[in-house]
């Protein structure tokens, strides 16, 4: 559990990067791509919590993310105080409704569980179709104001630019890292980790599950709601689209192909699927088709048959091969 | 006022038989093999489109005969197709996560598939009795309305027949019962495995035909079958046909009721507020026996 030396330095030299990517890379469509990639991966961190350390299911994820949206953009457009407030007021609110969530969860597990989140979300959803007063229905709101401005002295960040809105959404996914990281490697974590795999062992050894699946559900709730509120001041506008089953289906995806259950996993996916998507896009016009959502498919099942580890296992198991060779090869030169 | 009741309830008989036939197969395939499978809806989806195609060839009452087989036959094909490849590797180290995933990934590939082949326009299940009506005591409702209803009702029947009386169904019935008690009867479990997946597709997509001619065909109508099929057999129990059976007419008839007296806005979420009371007070189900969730 334990990080070596040289991931230390891996992560910071990760680090450093990811801060001077807009200084290299000026192109505003490409910012547009990695702040999507920024939210996407949020939201499998935070669904992977759940999906990948406590084995619970959750297939109304999108709802939180909705939650979120819709929170920020009211506060900001209703109330008209800073937009911040409305990011906290998301992520506060989603994790309200994870923490209710969360009861009936203790109970349920697998296909219960799956359906009753389905149904969270469903309902959800016809609320912001249905609310119209508040939520203007199925058409959505649009012209939600930008994030607040901060002044730092003669300094200014505006959020009006990809590049702003990039180190805005960088903090967050840094944030969420740290936070799930601290929380998946402490001893609480480790609990969590032992309930996943034999539930009834970890309570015959006094762990209390049901507080660890509530902090656990509370917790990627108010993440996924953050992601949703960033979502609402980037998109200015939001629908109930936002709540869709499609969402959890994307964020699922990008997950398991990514790695289920480890930190760089979800990462690693919902940066490769958000690239690799938008590529497909430009592609569209060779092909005269989409074919992205198939590929989604597709991947998600090749997966799960062939590589259940995901893209993290198969680098790790590609890094094992590669050790055993060269020290196959160091007995082979001794031997000369 | 009454008519009006009597009329609501016809008609969520009407859906709610359609419900039942989809969700047998659902429960089916879990009784047998503890598969959820998320997919469900989109065989009814197959079923729909193989309809479409038939009717535009072989148009009028023969032709809807004539899709109601074919599409048992497409996708009970393909029902043996998908277990054969994706899920029959899974079986034996599965967990219900994964099971649960591979089968979402089979959603998310047959809906788009679909898109890309069929297009996203709705498409309409042409109606042999050229919207003709039957009025019975000031109830009115389409002569295909009362077809599918009787059809649906027939297809449940001989189901039943099959399961209770031919040697097969029972085999399946044991295997539900018991995996490894019905192998040490010399049950040969793979062959139940295909078959059971081949009739609850079969099932599915003949519900899709129905489905479809009551609402439209499009890419995506996967989702309202699997929602609403999980919705049923979680009322009926997970792995219980009868509870299948009823819970489906259950679920139509407190849609049709509760859209018109409640709210028609969110008919769709009655469904998933009864699942969630079911879960809470009788876990296992209104039809439920003792078994753990």
């Amino acid at each position: 559990m334990r990080t070596s030396m040289t991931q230390r330095l891996a992560a910071g030299a990760g680090i450093v990067v990811l801060l001077i990517l807009p200084q290299l890379v000026q192109e505003r469509y490409f910012l547009h791509i990695a702040v999507m990639a920024g939210i996407y991966t949020i939201l499998t961190l935070s669904w992977n919590l759940l999906a990948g350390y406590t084995g619970q299911l959750n297939l109304g994820h999108a709802a939180f993310f909705g939650i979120g949206a819709y929170t920020s953009a009211l506060v900001a457009m209703k109330l008209g105080i800073s937009s911040w407030f409305g990011l906290l007021a998301g992520g506060g609110l989603a994790a309200f409704f994870g923490f209710l969530l969360g009861f009936p969860s203790l109970r349920l597990s697998g296909p219960y569980l799956a359906i009753t989140t389905i149904g969270f979300a469903e309902i959800l959803r016809l609320v912001a179709i249905n609310w119209v007063d508040l939520t203007r229905g199925s058409l959505g709101l649009s012209g939600i104001p930008l994030l607040s401005p901060i002044r730092l002295g003669s300094w200014t960040m505006k959020f009006y630019y990809e590049r702003d809105y990039y180190y805005v959404v960088l903090a967050a996914v840094l944030l969420t890292y740290y936070c799930i990281r601290r929380f998946t490697h402490s001893e609480f974590g480790v609990s969590l980790q032992a309930l996943r795999d034999d539930e009834q062992g970890a309570q015959s050894i006094g762990i209390n599950t049901s507080r660890y699946k509530l902090t656990a559900f509370t917790l990627s709730a108010f993440f996924a709601g953050i992601a949703g509120a960033l979502f609402a001041h980037f998109a200015r506008l939001v629908s109930p689209d936002t709540m869709s089953l499609h969402v959890t289906f994307d964020t699922l995806t990008m997950t398991m192909i990514g790695g289920l259950g480890t930190i760089a996993g979800p990462i690693l996916g919902a940066v490769a699927l958000t690239f690799l998507s938008e590529w497909l896009r430009t592609l569209e016009d060779f092909l005269k088709m989409d074919i992205r959502l198939v590929l989604y498919g597709l991947l998600l099942i090749l997966t799960i048959l062939f590589m259940r580890g995901g893209l993290v296992g198969l680098f790790k198991g590609l890094a094992e091969r590669f050790r055993s060779l060269q020290r196959s090869r160091n007995i082979g030169v001794d031997h000369d | 006022m009454e008519s009006l009741f009597l009329q609501q309830t016809l008609n969520g008989l009407i859906i709610g038989s359609i419900y039942s036939l989809i969700a047998i197969g659902l429960t089916m395939i879990f009784g047998v093999m503890k598969i959820s499978n998320f997919a469900h809806g989109d065989y009814s989806m197959v079923g729909a489109y193989t309809a479409v195609f038939v009717m535009a060839w072989i148009p009028g009452w023969i032709g809807w005969v004539g899709s109601v087989i074919a599409a048992a036959a497409v996708v009970g094909i393909l029902g043996i197709v998908t277990e054969r490849i994706i899920f029959r590797p899974l079986i034996d180290r599965w967990t219900d996560i994964d099971m649960i995933m591979v089968s979402i990934g089979l959603f998310i590939l047959l809906e788009n598939l679909a898109q890309l082949f069929f297009g996203a326009t709705p498409r309409m299940i042409s109606d042999p009795f050229k919207s003709a009506t039957v009025n019975i005591g000031g109830i009115s409702t389409s002569m295909l309305r009362v077809l599918c209803l009787i059809f649906s009702c027939f297809a449940i029947g001989v189901l039943q027949v099959f399961l209770n009386r031919s040697k097969l169904g029972v085999a399946i019935r044991a295997t539900s019962q018991n995996r490894y008690a019905a192998q040490l009867m010399g049950i040969d479990i793979n062959l139940i495995y295909i078959l059971t997946f081949a009739v609850g597709a079969a099932l599915a997509g003949v519900g899709g035909v129905l489905y479809g001619t009551i609402f439209a065909v499009h890419p995506l109508m996967g989702a309202m079958p699997t929602l609403k099929a999980f919705v049923v057999t979680i009322l009926g129990g997970m792995g219980n046909l009868r509870g299948a059976i009823f819970g489906g007419f259950i679920l139509g008839i407190a849609e049709s009721l509760g859209g018109n007296y409640l709210s028609m806005e969110y008919q769709h979420a009655i469904g998933f507020c009864m699942i969630i009371l079911v879960l809470l007070l009788r876990p296992t189900g209104l039809f439920g026996t003792k078994e753990s969730r």
